[in-house]
């Protein structure tokens, strides 16, 4: 497994911000440019307005990915080596969530469910927001190759910006991936992804 | 559409939504209410498992004592698939049908799902583990203990044989078509209590009285490999083999001789072949005048075979260096089973074998034999059991009715299973242990010397089972008293100490690097000390004797009773993939049947499908006939394996057992070839779920040979047919030269365009025919790697199997008396047509060419108007009719299928892929790794299993691939070629020896 040193340092207005350092082969692609500049996520007290599914916890992308900057692979970090992207064991949260217990009561109330998770051995239950026919394959690492470690927007939308996920693109439309593959002069033999 | 949605969505409602949010932000799980998709984390990652990554295993199989080594591939946590382990010296990477359906023994629906107690009326309640331990720890103790157990050898066998010497009790042994003949000739011969590895691959001429080497046989991969070898043509002579015997099964259909002889008269033949080779060669001592008595004249007049041949037979046996004759088979479960092992022994002495090809310092183990049973249940009889442990056997089902197990097992007062299924054994038991599966629990084998096989659990268990070995440790625990000094913590700790033990003993000092190396390699694997062949010498009575077959009861007829190329000795019968996968000699499935000679059937007027009753003096059973051509006209046949009366849902109530027919045994092993039958017509008819198709070839070229003189001189099938004498056909006429140039033309054209342009790898296939013997490995891989449903004996029935790939098998001479018959297999799969018929038929373009050169086949497009598989001249495409895919599986079977590959629903026409996930991921693979995928990085399921690598898959673009080379030989064919719809598999005619009268 890879080694990982989670350095906690600087303090924003309110909240802790962890720093998170990567070690080992597999985030060597981690180095490009972040997603987004420094934003400041938006703190949220109403939820009805907000597109997606519920989720059992309120786990907010916008702050994970878009204010602290915590790259993709540092969760879903099979994406670059396997078709499956993986969601990142309740061990994976509480990597941080030992030490970060949120600033305001909203994001204490939401940390203190995936505490609890992970005392009560109950893996939390996300809904599903994306996707794919399981007639067709869609090989993660191969578009991570060739596109690099931030083409997760291409399909997924800018997450780094979405408090709560939810699907920008159909990607059971075939017209979706074919107009990708079109434009990059790659293969459209309906056996690439249809077997 | 290939799968079941998730959601209740149509697709109608699906855009009429779609359309109303204008095709926006709409989250799938917001379109149903009802059925959400959840994503359940991990609460801590597995390190060795990474999500859509297959991670391997190393283990050992245990489905019979043979002991191959298997590589497990799981996927997310679960088996998934089984394969030969490379390293492994007995079976080298390859698996035989029975191996590779472990899997459906792991995930079968028919598994006890924890501890279980009898109730007063016979039914089973659920208990705790500590409470079934203490049940069987509070009666160990009062001692009178015995112990049934297979005959497997390894740590827990040892365990269990000391344990229960702790308590005073014995230890059985045993398993049905056991080895004890064998033992016993092998210590009257030559002194040595040992069972001997045969090398077929040196042998230049084999001999099989009666064994069915290549199938159901003892180490049958490892001889399939040998035989491969030996009788598949590499440019130079091939061996050639004989093989006499009442019935030719698999391995008699892969001889080129059969010698129909009497039935238990084997022993006549070898004793009269060794007289001829003693006398050919000398060295035979003092056995020369022993030998003298029996002419090949005195055993033609009992094997019913012309004493020249037997002498023309026994010269070449004698002529061939080094030679070797085995025994086997049924003609070794006969009364006069040891005469005939011994007689062969000799045979195999007298032409200098021993050493040679026979080689004892392998020593393959093997159980008790039934003497030590039926001493078992005399002292059940007389009391002096109190409690019955039952491991890794069923008794009660394997052994004939007339010796009345059943109700000797019902004397005793407290009897324990540790039977994972409710077989007909453990459903009369007390209390049921369930033990582990042996890919859920540490374990080990040792199945000949040199090697040791490791087992490791390679996922959770399904259910709440135990291994058996941390039984009988918290047993002890429990009990303490003699039991006391059996405490490790667990079995997993005992099995470690034994082998930090086997690493010391072998010189190895860190013993926490060998432990790792084993479990990573699947064990430890020595070659074994090469004997020396100057220890085997001929003991002072040899045993050269012959009596004249004798058989109980009336009856024109005798009973030849058989394990099944499959289900084996009724294991199997609770695996739909092997009762779904045809016998490969009569191509039936899922029933039983009786084969009848054509004499017979012309006798008695009796027709394929006819039911007869077949009557001995202890019983009577009813099967539908198969007219056999390979059957001695004096003989019927019935295999063995099926009608159980428990064994779970798949094996209950299915076919008939032929031991109803059989008289008690008695001596050292279960006399199976014993009984005088007669046949009786019933009137009834039932149709055989068969899948033979037509049974001859009719000129059509399926399944090519040649002479070996001819495949010599390096000619083509088309060259040897002209040097025969045959004329030519007239096959490119002037007009169909042209419309061949304008088709190649238009092909040259098309390559230019769109995803054609460019250069793409063709993939292709070799099939050796000369190699293949008809086994059905690959079938089996196929039906585990591609998801394919089974579709049950009713849907066979109307022509409905679902079985990507096929062994057919067509039969050649035998259609006048007196004409010697044979079997030839191809293996039918896709042929991934240039220029496919299926193609231009399909009005959705599902079926297309791929760049990659594969008739692709594209679920979600298919509507399933069948109009490709009507036009398609090979018949290798299949319709699901039904919902197999909700059918095939009863849970936890589901467990089973391939991430990888698409499970096809109702109205999908499905066929051979070439294994197009097994390609797409090593082309993912390398693209990772910015290389081109390489040849042989990568193969299909079949090609992966065929144990006598007939089978050779790659690029054909690639000119260094193996699949090149072999495409070059001459031998080279297409199956029906005049078509012009070019293959992507070659076939390589079989080679034929010329045979005399």
């Amino acid at each position: 497994m890879r080694t990982l040193a989670i350095v906690l340092g600087a303090v924003c207005a309110g909240g802790l911000v962890a720093v998170l350092v990567l070690g080992g082969s597999r985030s060597a692609a981690q180095t490009t440019k972040p997603v987004a500049d420094s934003v400041r996520a938006a703190v949220i007290t109403d939820t009805t307005s907000l597109s997606g599914p519920r989720q059992p916890i309120f786990f907010r992308h916008d702050i994970h990915a878009g204010q602290f900057k915590i790259p993709c692979q540092y969760c879903h970090y099979s994406v670059a080596v396997s078709s499956e992207p993986g969601i990142p064991s309740i061990q994976t949260c509480m990597g941080c969530h030992l030490a970060i217990a949120g600033s305001d009561s909203s994001a204490k109330t939401e940390i203190k469910k995936v505490r609890q998770a992970w005392s009560e051995k109950k893996p939390v239950e996300w809904v599903r927001v994306h996707y794919l026919a399981r007639h067709a394959h869609f090989p993660h690492m191969r578009h991570i190759k060739v596109m690099g470690p931030n083409a997760c927007a291409t399909c997924h939308g800018d997450v780094s910006r979405m408090p709560q996920v939810f699907r920008v693109n159909n990607v059971n439309h075939m017209g979706f991936c074919i107009s990708c593959h079109v434009e990059r002069k790659v293969s459209r033999d309906c056996s690439v992804c249809h077997y | 559409m290939p799968d079941e949605a998730p959601s209740t969505i149509d697709r109608r409602k699906f855009l009429t939504v779609l359309g109303a949010t204008g095709g926006g932000a709409l989250a799938l799980s917001g379109c149903s209410t009802d059925k959400v998709e959840r994503l359940v984390p991990y609460l801590v990652q597995s390190e060795d498992q990474v999500p859509g990554v297959a991670t391997w295993y190393a283990s050992s199989c245990t489905e019979c004592s043979t002991g191959c080594g298997v590589h497990v591939r799981t996927r997310e946590g679960r088996a998934v698939k089984l394969e030969g382990n490379p390293e492994h010296p007995v079976n080298k990477g390859k698996l035989c049908s029975r191996g590779q359906a472990a899997l459906q023994g792991l995930y079968n629906p028919g598994r006890i799902k924890g501890p279980m107690v009898r109730n007063p009326d016979g039914t089973f309640k659920l208990v705790t583990w500590d409470d079934a331990i203490g049940r069987l720890a509070a009666k160990v103790t009062g001692g009178k203990v015995a112990v049934i157990s297979g005959a497997g050898a390894g740590t827990f066998s040892d365990l269990l044989a000391e344990w229960t010497t702790a308590l005073g009790g014995r230890l059985v042994r045993w398993e049905p078509f056991g080895h004890e003949p064998f033992r016993a000739a092998n210590k009257r011969v030559f002194g040595v209590d040992k069972l001997p590895a045969h090398d077929f691959a040196k042998a230049r001429y084999i001999v099989s009285f009666g064994s069915d080497f290549l199938d159901t046989g003892l180490a049958s991969i490892e001889n399939q490999r040998g035989f491969a070898q030996s009788h598949g043509f590499a440019g130079g002579d091939v061996a050639k083999m004989v093989y006499a015997g009442p019935r030719m099964d698999l391995t008699g259909l892969n001889a080129d001789e059969w010698l129909a002889i009497a039935p238990g008269t084997e022993t006549a033949l070898a004793l009269a072949m060794a007289s001829v080779v003693a006398g050919e060669r000398g060295g035979a001592g003092a056995l020369a005048s022993v030998l003298a008595a029996h002419t090949p004249a005195a055993a033609a007049k009992e094997t019913g075979i012309p004493a020249e041949r037997i002498e023309r037979i026994a010269r070449e046996f004698a002529a061939a260096q080094p030679s070797l004759a085995v025994a086997g088979g049924i003609g070794a479960q006969h009364a006069g089973a040891t005469e005939l092992c011994a007689a062969v022994n000799i045979l195999n002495y007298v032409a200098g074998n021993v050493g040679q090809t026979v080689d004892f310092a392998a020593d393959l183990g093997s159980g008790d034999g039934y003497a030590a049973l039926g001493e078992l249940a005399a002292a059940i009889d007389g009391g002096q059991v109190g409690v019955l442990l039952v491991h890794d056997a069923n008794p009660v089902y394997a052994l004939p009715r007339t010796s009345r197990f059943a109700d000797k097992l019902k004397k005793v007062p407290f009897k324990v299973s540790t039977s994972m299924f409710l077989d007909e054994t453990s459903a009369l038991c007390d209390l049921l242990l369930p033990h582990h599966h042996a890919l859920e629990r540490w374990d080990d084998s040792a199945p000949r010397a040199g090697v040791r096989g490791l087992m490791q659990p390679v996922m959770e268990p399904v259910f709440d089972t135990m291994a058996a070995g941390d039984v009988l440790l918290k047993v002890s625990q429990k009990a303490g008293g003699a039991l006391a000094r059996f405490n490790a913590p667990s079995y997993q700790a005992h099995l470690r100490a034994k082998w930090d033990a086997l690493g010391a003993a072998q010189g190895e000092k860190d013993a926490e690097g060998f432990w790792h190396s084993a479990l990573q390699r699947g064990g430890v694997f020595q070659a074994a000390a090469q004997a020396a062949p100057a220890a085997i010498a001929l003991a002072a009575d040899a045993g050269a004797r012959y009596a004249a077959p004798a058989f109980e009861g009336q009856g024109d007829f005798v009973l030849a009773p058989y394990p099944h190329s499959l289900l084996y000795d009724g294991r199997g019968a609770n695996k739909p993939w092997l009762l779904e996968n045809a016998d490969p000699v009569t191509k039936i499935t899922w029933h039983s049947w009786v084969e009848i000679s054509p004499e017979t059937a012309a006798s008695l007027d009796v027709r394929d499908g006819e039911i007869l009753r077949i009557v001995s003096a202890h019983g009577s059973i009813e099967a539908p006939a198969y007219v056999y051509m390979g059957l001695h006209p004096g003989v019927v046949a019935v295999p063995l394996g099926l009608g159980h009366t428990a064994y779970g849902a798949f094996a209950e109530g299915r076919g008939v057992n032929a031991l109803d027919l059989l008289g008690a045994p008695a001596g050292d092993f279960v006399s199976y070839l014993s009984t005088r039958v007669t046949l009786e017509k019933t009137g009834k008819y039932r149709k055989l779920a068969s899948i033979a198709g037509v049974p001859r070839q009719l000129g059509r070229g399926i399944a090519e040979a040649m002479p070996l003189a001819a495949a010599k001189k390096g000619l083509t099938v088309k060259e040897a047919y002209l040097e025969e004498g045959h004329g030519e056909h007239e096959l490119n006429t002037e007009r169909e030269v042209v419309a061949l140039k304008g088709w190649s033309e238009a092909q040259h054209q098309a390559t230019k365009f769109g995803n054609y342009a460019g250069d793409h790898p063709q993939w292709g296939m070799s099939i050796d025919l000369s190699r293949c013997t008809g086994c059905q490995a690959c079938v089996t891989a196929c039906y585990a790697e591609n998801n394919i449903p089974t579709v049950g004996e009713a849907e066979i029935l109307r022509g409905r199997e679902l079985t990507w790939m096929r062994i057919e098998r067509y039969w050649e001479g035998g259609e006048k008396p007196g004409e010697p018959v044979s079997a030839r297999f191809v293996p039918m799969l896709c042929q991934h047509c240039a220029n496919a018929p299926c193609e231009p038929v399909c009005p959705v373009y599902a079926a297309y060419h791929t760049p990659d050169g594969l008739n692709g086949q594209v679920y979600n497009r298919c509507v399933g108007t069948r109009y490709c598989a009507n036009n398609c001249p090979y018949k290798v495409r299949y319709f699901n009719w039904y919902k197999y895919n909700l059918m095939a599986w009863p849970s936890p079977l589901n467990l089973q299928l391939n991430p990888d590959v698409t499970v096809r629903a109702r109205g999908v026409m499905e066929k051979c892929t070439f294994c197009i996930q097994r390609i797409r991921g090593a082309q993912n693979q390398a693209r990772l790794e910015d290389r081109p995928v390489r040849d042989g990085e990568f193969t299909t399921a079949c090609a992966q299993a065929c144990p006598s690598d007939a089978i050779v898959f790659g690029d054909v673009n690639d000119p260094e691939s193996r699949v090149v080379a072999a495409k070059r030989n001459a031998r080279g064919y297409h199956v029906l070629e005049e078509t012009n719809v070019r293959p992507a598999v070659t076939y390589l005619a079989k080679v034929l020896h010329s045979v005399e009268g």
